[in-house]
């Protein structure tokens, strides 16, 4: 009885990582409304972590904070390892937590590259490590890896953003393939752009106007959008569906330049 | 149970999971039947069949634990020799975890490089049963 309740996801426990703000955040109160036991990782925000746990526990569901930098290759199998030992298992992880260090390249120094790479992608590989035992194990595991559309396209000031972003979706090509037949499934949701702290700095311009401008449905993605594709990569209705790069962008993606000339 | 019943229940997880993860019939996985050349197993297979025996038995035996296990703990020095051919003392330790070999006609023969392509089915399941009775 991980998480209790009736949902998809009921007696199955999940781990999302950078669950106590943003995205993360949304994304582990959905896990927890569809029935799971959440793990709320969390590098330093302690008291958001916590009170993403109370918000969950005051909806009937069940969830624990659990510190760690995943960016870590032994703190990454320390929070696995926790989260098992709180709920008794693991069956879908969400590869979440991320930075961004936004400059132009001009003024990007090596630390910046780093930095989001580390945290970026190597929380990633250091998470589907640290899973794959107890996965493989129990021939049963989801791994939803959260992208960005940055990781398909170009926009200036995100080379390092996007690159580790697009490592990501190479990466969860190639762990789909080599982890299907370990019972394993593996995908990734690639918000466009959602109005969250990580995002700040881009939307701080014109209040984001200019950008709403160049999204087909003239909105920003509400991270429950992030967090309803997640909850579905996550859960048995999408049971067939591994290696595959899900956009939840409003139509970015699928549009070249502005999509229109005197119309 | 007697070790006999131990040997048969864990064959009966080793046989299937050998057949499931490398896609073939039944009838065409014999206890004789090598792993490696004669099966067509790949590393990822191995791992494949080792996690399936897991969740199977419930006995953890991780890939490493393979070459561990048929090398007896045996230094690499003195396991093969300079030219890496597997050395007296290491063919016996070979016959122990692998009884079928013919250890006449294989010594000073048996390049390190080629131990595993002799490891069968009914190898794999001794190695599995030995985890159960010492409860690793």
């Amino acid at each position: 009885m991980p998480g209790g309740g009736t949902g998809d996801l009921r007696e199955r426990v999940a781990l999302v990582t950078g669950g106590s703000r943003g995205i993360g955040r949304a994304v582990a109160v959905a896990l927890a409304a569809a029935g799971a036991a959440v793990g709320v990782n969390y590098r330093e925000g302690e008291s958001a972590a916590r009170a993403v746990v109370a918000e969950i526990a005051e909806n009937g569901g069940t969830a624990a904070a659990i510190q760690g930098d995943v960016s870590d290759f032994d703190q990454a199998q320390a929070v696995v390892a926790k989260t098992v030992a709180e709920f008794g298992g693991l069956h879908v992880l969400v590869n979440n937590a991320g930075i961004a260090r936004d400059a132009l390249l001009f003024e990007m120094n090596p630390q910046d590259w780093l930095d989001v790479m580390n945290v970026n992608f190597g929380g990633v590989f250091n998470c589907t490590k640290a899973a794959l035992p107890q996965f493989a194990g129990q021939r049963d595991g989801v791994i939803v890896n959260m992208s960005s559309m940055m990781g398909e396209r170009g926009w200036t000031g995100e080379a390092n953003y996007a690159a580790s972003k697009g490592a990501i979706n190479a990466f969860t090509r190639c762990a789909a393939v080599e982890l299907a037949r370990f019972g394993v499934r593996v995908n990734a949701v690639l918000p466009g752009f959602s109005p969250t702290d990580l995002v700040a700095g881009l939307l701080a311009k014109d209040d984001g106007r200019t950008i709403k401008r160049q999204v087909p449905q003239r909105r920003f993605a509400a991270v429950e959008d992030v967090a309803e594709a997640t909850v579905f990569l996550a859960g048995p209705r999408s049971g067939h569906i591994t290696g595959t790069l899900l956009p939840v962008d409003g139509g970015v993606g699928a549009q070249l330049g502005l999509g229109r000339t005197n119309w | 149970m007697t070790s006999q019943v131990v040997a048969d229940e864990i064959y009966g997880a080793v046989h299937p999971a050998v057949a499931e993860a490398l896609g073939l019939d039944d009838a065409e996985v014999t206890p004789e039947a090598t792993l490696m050349d004669q099966l067509g197993a790949e590393s990822i297979d191995l791992l494949d069949i080792l996690f399936r025996i897991e969740r199977a038995t419930g006995i953890k035996i991780e890939a490493g634990d393979l070459a561990e296990y048929v090398q007896g703990g045996i230094p690499d020095e003195e396991f093969g020799d300079e030219h890496d051919v597997i050395t007296a003392k290491g063919l016996a330790q070979l016959k122990k975890v692998m009884p079928q070999l013919d250890d006449g006609a294989l010594a000073g023969k048996l390049p390190a490089t080629q131990v595993m392509s002799h490891f069968t089915v009914a190898n794999l399941a001794a190695m599995v049963a030995g985890r159960a009775g010492t409860g690793r």
